[in-house]
């Protein structure tokens, strides 16, 4: 819920088209009894009648979609749709019956008989041979989710979180005959080709379509465990079988490696149903395939079929290394071997031997530690290991990536939940690689990558294989139904951190990936899983029944391999649960080169710079008549001037050098790169709730900003706080560095608001009084106002001292245009603030309205009694008060011409009387004599005044006089300010010299 | 930081490459060479800077340009109709209401955005209209007559012909 997405282009509520954000129809796809993919062919029952009058019965409006094998129902909810799924009639005449094979089963079974691709005449029985698999369709996340078509004649327009776009997109354009440019792809993440294969999303989003095609509307297709069905009836996409022979001193002799892709790419099953397969490729042509071990003999062969979509690289290396590495990780273990030692034995490449060296040293690979864990008996752990090594663009396999990963894994037996808690992850692609920014993207990566593979959410369970779904997930998903359109966005803000924006990540190889979970899995529990995924329910399954025909090798039981534990390694990565980076110490992080300005993709860079409109960084960190971000601008703070830094990516004086680990440790735990603690004067303790996706989106959005060369001016700060170290206790006593965490008992928008108020908008860092030690106080002085940078921040909870009570829509005016009409308009500090929020999509702005809202206590309107109240306070002020002469004098020259009525309507006078203006009615002059010394300049925010400053006009004695007059002619209820003379003389030199 | 904005004055568009905050006063009589609206005291107190947005008074010299974008300005230059000059303009003549005729262009223009929203005002009106224009020769009675003058004129008009 915290990342939700501020402006991704193609996620964002504002610009998804209303089709898609708010459908009025909903789909329920019903599946033949019986459907396979069995290798070659898909088979189907066949359908032979619908019933349509078996509906009729239904409340609402229920359309009966058929095409082909094809059937839908669609209705005005989901639950009704559902309803009319399970009353729909229709005959099916069973697969056997059909001509085309006996039985769905029987036509796999035929498959996996198929000739052995390793047998040899002659030759006796390897020693060592196993098949891997890697199925068709991976499952959808933790969650279900909304699926949406609209189709016309001319277009084609769907909602998918899909992880294979453009084999969706030719799957949708095979369906519709529509051209790919006319077919737009919308989802909660960017859409692009990556990670492991395509899922059920991509089913659901073709049903929806067919629907949707037929129908002339958008329909709404639920994507949930009952999908689950077709990844089982898709099964397994490639088969790759593996053989070797070991001498007698245990190397390999002979190796052979056999890769069938039995079609790389299995479509949509709606698409196979409704009768519009998509053209088979007719030739399986042999494709690339690279071992990085030198074996005395060995024989690669990979087969794929032309025209497959998903013909990404990264893709088949997985797969390829998933299988060659499993396959190792066996032989080495059936042969009594090291795992590590069997690969090095088989590298002739010095840099990959001393990688895997480097790597086992790091992990403490060998290490044993204390055997069981008794506090969780349950919980079993392993560790396994993963070598890969991928050619460079000209396919030299010397020049290329060599990656080395060691995992630890957690399985808790009874649930059969997997989680990754370290990775070791290393790798050698060269000189000049950014180790920082590596970790960061790999983590990253792994993250999304290991999702679907472990799914480790408990909710994973009820996603089970196949089986239907528990009672009580019905309900849910049925409450899920309210507001539909929320739960899109939602769907979205569940997810891990986004993978970084990069648009090319030449350094990231993920190819280890999977094998390493497996090894690692195979360590934890003596069970070998030979086809990815490894979700909950697979591995408790595997785990419960030895005879699975998942688990085709039981080792000895784990009690007995408790001697090898890894159990102390220090965590390196925690990818399980929160994605913390624990820092031991606050060292130094090496500088890296600047980014290159394309690494990220223009959709990050976007949603960063509405990050940054939302944080306002340039507010504070741009000098009066500066560059953006460039620092330099003084706070003049009770301990001292401090001087905000350069945030622009030069080199030497901003943040060039800054990789996103010593950036991100900087927003969230205020200490610099060079490990020097900030002040917190720069908000980190409001940073530290900022979701990853938004902090790496903002890092990328900064770092393709110019480079503006800047010294940052030297603190000048008094004892003790000039001793930077002393801020460690600080943090300590102050700092909560805690990610922001919804309040479950609140609504999506007050949580939105409280992420954003919190969080990236650090309200309190100004509205909030600070402690002498200049920490943010609690209790009832949060956000009760404090003066910041010779201006004071009202308060903005129920000690405001606002004349008129504020109001949730009074407060949405003022923070989406600068102004309301009861209260007045944006200026000082706020108006950049207010021109930041311009950015943000407006459901954002509501939130925060409505957070603060609560925080006042206060109506969502403004009631007829405040509209009365407000117009009385005008008509009582329209005369000033006797015995202010020279007040008024100095009102009706400089001030009366637009803050009176003239009688006609002028368009540039002041839209709010000053009897409704807060800042004459605060304790404080300041904000008075800053507006009349400044002016309000609110060219951030159009439509708003615009106020000359008078500081060259008026002397302090008359600033003072008039400030007077204000109070007591506007305000006439509240004692007279004092000393107000001196006051405007100290923030006259104050804004002359800052 | 220029930016290209495009302004409304007098029934043209004017496209201009300036800073949003420039004021509007500036524009007016450095890039568009209408010289009616005058430079006085550049705070928005005496008023010679007005023009008409959207038929409503305004002072020039204080507005950002950003804030009359996708506005109807009109300026002194603008209020004549077909070759007739404006009742106000006429009446001002008429009544020979000026010694140097500095702050003629906002009393003006102060008027005429009076007559849009009021065609008969009293004469407490037209004083409150004029009340924030200053003038410092003091020909205060006389362009009170031209504003009587302007009211009678712009009745007589509008009786002949409707202005649009």
């Amino acid at each position: 819920m915290t990342d939700r997405p501020l402006s991704s282009p193609r996620a964002d509520r504002a610009t998804l088209p209303a089709a898609l954000a708010s459908p009025k129809r909903f789909g329920v796809a019903i599946r033949p009894p019986r459907y396979a993919w069995n290798g070659e062919h898909f088979v189907s029952d066949r359908l032979v009648d619908v019933d349509r009058a078996s509906v009729a019965d239904q409340p609402g409006r229920i359309e009966v979609v058929v095409e082909g094998n094809f059937v839908g129902v669609v209705a005005d909810s989901l639950d009704a749709a559902q309803n009319a799924a399970r009353q729909l009639a229709i005959e099916w005449q069973a697969i056997s019956d059909t001509g085309h094979g006996n039985d769905v089963r029987a036509h796999i079974a035929t498959k996996t008989n198929s000739s052995d691709p390793l047998a040899e005449h002659g030759t006796p029985s390897p020693a060592h041979r196993h098949d891997y698999g890697w199925p068709s369709r991976l499952r959808w996340g933790d969650t279900p989710g909304w699926v949406v078509a609209d189709c016309s004649e001319q277009s084609l327009m769907v909602w998918v979180d899909s992880m294979s776009p453009e084999a969706l997109a030719h799957d949708l354009a095979t369906l519709t005959g529509l051209a790919r440019e006319h077919i737009d792809l919308y989802g909660p993440s960017a859409l692009r080709d990556a990670c492991l294969g395509r899922h059920c999303g991509d089913d659901a989003a073709v049903d929806a379509a067919i629907m949707s095609r037929r129908l002339g509307y958008p329909v709404a297709v639920w994507l949930d465990a009952t999908y689950a069905r077709d990844v089982q009836a898709l099964g397994e996409a490639q088969r790759i079988s593996l053989r070797a022979d070991l001498a007698m001193d245990g190397e390999i002799s002979d190796f052979r490696y056999h890769q069938a892709h039995i079609s790389g790419d299995i479509a949509a099953v709606g698409l196979w149903l409704c009768g519009c397969p998509p053209v088979q490729p007719a030739m399986a042509s042999p494709a690339a395939t690279y071992s990085p071990y030198a074996f005395r003999r060995h024989r690669l062969a990979t087969r794929r079929d032309a025209g497959t979509h998903s013909h990404n690289d990264g893709f088949a290396e997985i797969q390829q290394a998933f299988a060659r590495e499993s396959f190792l990780d066996e032989v080495a273990h059936d042969s009594g071997q090291d795992p590590l030692a069997l690969r090095q034995r088989h590298l002739d490449d010095p840099r990959g031997i001393e990688l895997i060296e480097s790597v086992s040293r790091r992990a403490e690979w060998g290490k044993t530690s204390s055997p069981a864990d008794a506090e969780s008996p349950d919980l079993l752990r392993g560790r396994g290991f993963a070598y890969a090594q991928r050619p460079d663009r000209h396919q030299r396999i010397a020049e290329g990536v060599r990656s080395a990963w060691i995992a630890d894994v957690e399985v808790n037996r009874v649930t059969g939940d997997v989680t990754l808690t370290r990775l070791v992850v290393g790798q050698d692609a060269g000189p000049d690689i950014d180790t920082s920014r590596l970790q960061q993207t790999l983590q990253a990566r792994v993250l999304s990558s290991a999702r679907p593979l472990l799914g480790r959410a408990p909710t994973f369970d009820e996603w089970g294989d196949g089986s239907e779904p528990p009672p009580d997930r019905d309900s849910a998903t049925s409450s899920a139904l309210v507001e539909p359109t929320d739960t899109l966005t939602r769907r979205a803000t569940n997810d891990m951190p986004a993978t970084p924006g990069a648009t090319a990540l030449p350094e990231a190889d993920l190819a280890p990936a999977v094998a390493v979970i497996a090894n690692a899995l195979f360590d934890a529990t003596g069970v070998r899983f030979r086809q990815p995924p490894f979700t909950a329910g697979r591995v408790r399954e595997a785990l419960q029944d030895p005879t699975s025909p998942l688990q085709k090798n039981v080792s000895e039981p784990p009690a007995l391999r408790r001697g090898k534990r890894w159990f102390k390694a220090a965590a390196l990565t925690a990818v399980a649960g929160t994605a913390m980076m624990a820092w031991p110490w606050k060292g130094a992080i090496a500088p890296i080169p600047r980014p290159a300005a394309n690494l990220y993709s223009a959709e990050t860079i976007e949603r960063g710079r509405l990050v940054a409109a939302a944080g306002d960084c340039a507010a504070c960190h741009t000098a009066e008549g500066g560059q953006e971000n460039a620092g330099g601008h003084a706070f003049d703070t009770p301990f001292g001037t401090l001087y905000s830094t350069n945030l622009t990516p030069d080199e030497e004086t901003g943040i060039g050098q800054w990789s996103y680990a010593a950036f991100d440790r900087a927003m969230r735990q205020g200490i610099s790169r060079d490990g020097r603690h900030l002040y917190p004067a720069f908000p980190y303790t409001a940073f530290a709730k900022i979701s990853d996706a938004d902090m790496q989106a903002l890092y990328a959005y900064l770092m393709a900003q110019p480079a503006v060369r800047a010294e940052t001016p030297a603190n000048s700060l008094s004892f003790p706080f000039n001793i930077r170290p002393l801020m460690a206790g600080w943090n300590a006593l102050y700092h909560d560095a805690t990610p922001f965490e919804p309040a479950p008992e609140q609504s999506d928008l007050y949580n939105r608001g409280a992420y954003l108020a919190e969080g990236l908008g650090h309200c309190s860092a100004c509205h909030t009084p600070r402690n002498a030690m200049g920490a943010e106080r609690r209790g009832e002085q949060r956000l009760a106002g404090a003066m910041v940078d010779g201006w004071e921040a009202p308060p903005l909870n129920q000690q405001t001292h606002s004349p008129i009570a504020w109001s949730e829509a009074s407060l949405y005016d003022y923070l989406r245009h600068g102004a309301s009409s009861l209260h007045g308009v944006a200026s000082g500090p706020m108006a950049p603030v207010v021109a930041g929020l311009g950015e943000l999509p407006e459901y954002d702005v509501r939130a925060l309205a409505h957070y603060v809202a609560a925080q006042m206590g206060v109506p969502a309107g403004d009631s007829e009694s405040v509209q009365a109240d407000a117009a009385e306070r005008i008509a009582s002020t329209q005369s000033g008060p006797m015995g202010m002469e020279e007040g008024e004098r100095l009102f009706e020259g400089a001030c009366a011409a637009c803050h009176m009525e003239s009688g006609a309507p002028t368009f540039s006078s002041a839209k709010t009387s000053l009897a409704l203006n807060t800042n004459l009615f605060s304790a404080h002059p300041d904000n008075v004599i800053q507006s009349i010394l400044g002016g309000v300049h609110a060219d951030h925010v159009p439509g708003s005044g615009a106020m000359p400053g008078f500081s060259d006009s008026l002397s302090d004695s008359q600033v003072a006089t008039l400030t007077a007059y204000l109070r007591a002619r506007f305000a006439p209820d509240q004692a007279p300010w004092k000393d107000i003379e001196s006051r405007t003389s100290e923030i006259r030199s104050y804004n002359d010299n800052p | 930081m220029t930016q290209t904005l495009t302004l409304n004055v007098n029934g043209q568009a004017q496209a201009l490459s300036v800073a949003p905050d420039t004021p509007l006063l500036n524009v007016l009589r450095n890039d568009l060479a209408l010289n009616g609206p005058k430079y006085g005291c550049g705070l928005g107190e005496c008023g010679a800077c007005s023009v008409l947005v959207n038929g409503m008074a305004a002072r020039a010299c204080v507005l950002p340009i950003s804030a009359v974008v996708g506005h109807e300005i009109v300026t002194l230059e603008g209020l004549a109709h077909e070759g007739r000059l404006d009742p106000v303009q006429q009446a001002f003549i008429e009544a020979q209401a000026a010694q140097c005729g500095y702050c003629l262009n906002g009393m003006i223009i102060s008027l005429r955005a009076l007559l849009n929203r009021t065609p008969r005002p009293t004469s407490t009106q037209l004083r409150a209209a004029l009340e924030y224009h200053l003038c410092r020769c003091g020909t205060h009675l006389e362009i009170l007559e031209a504003a009587e003058r302007a009211v009678d004129i712009n009745a007589a008009e509008s009786l002949e012909a409707p202005r649009d």
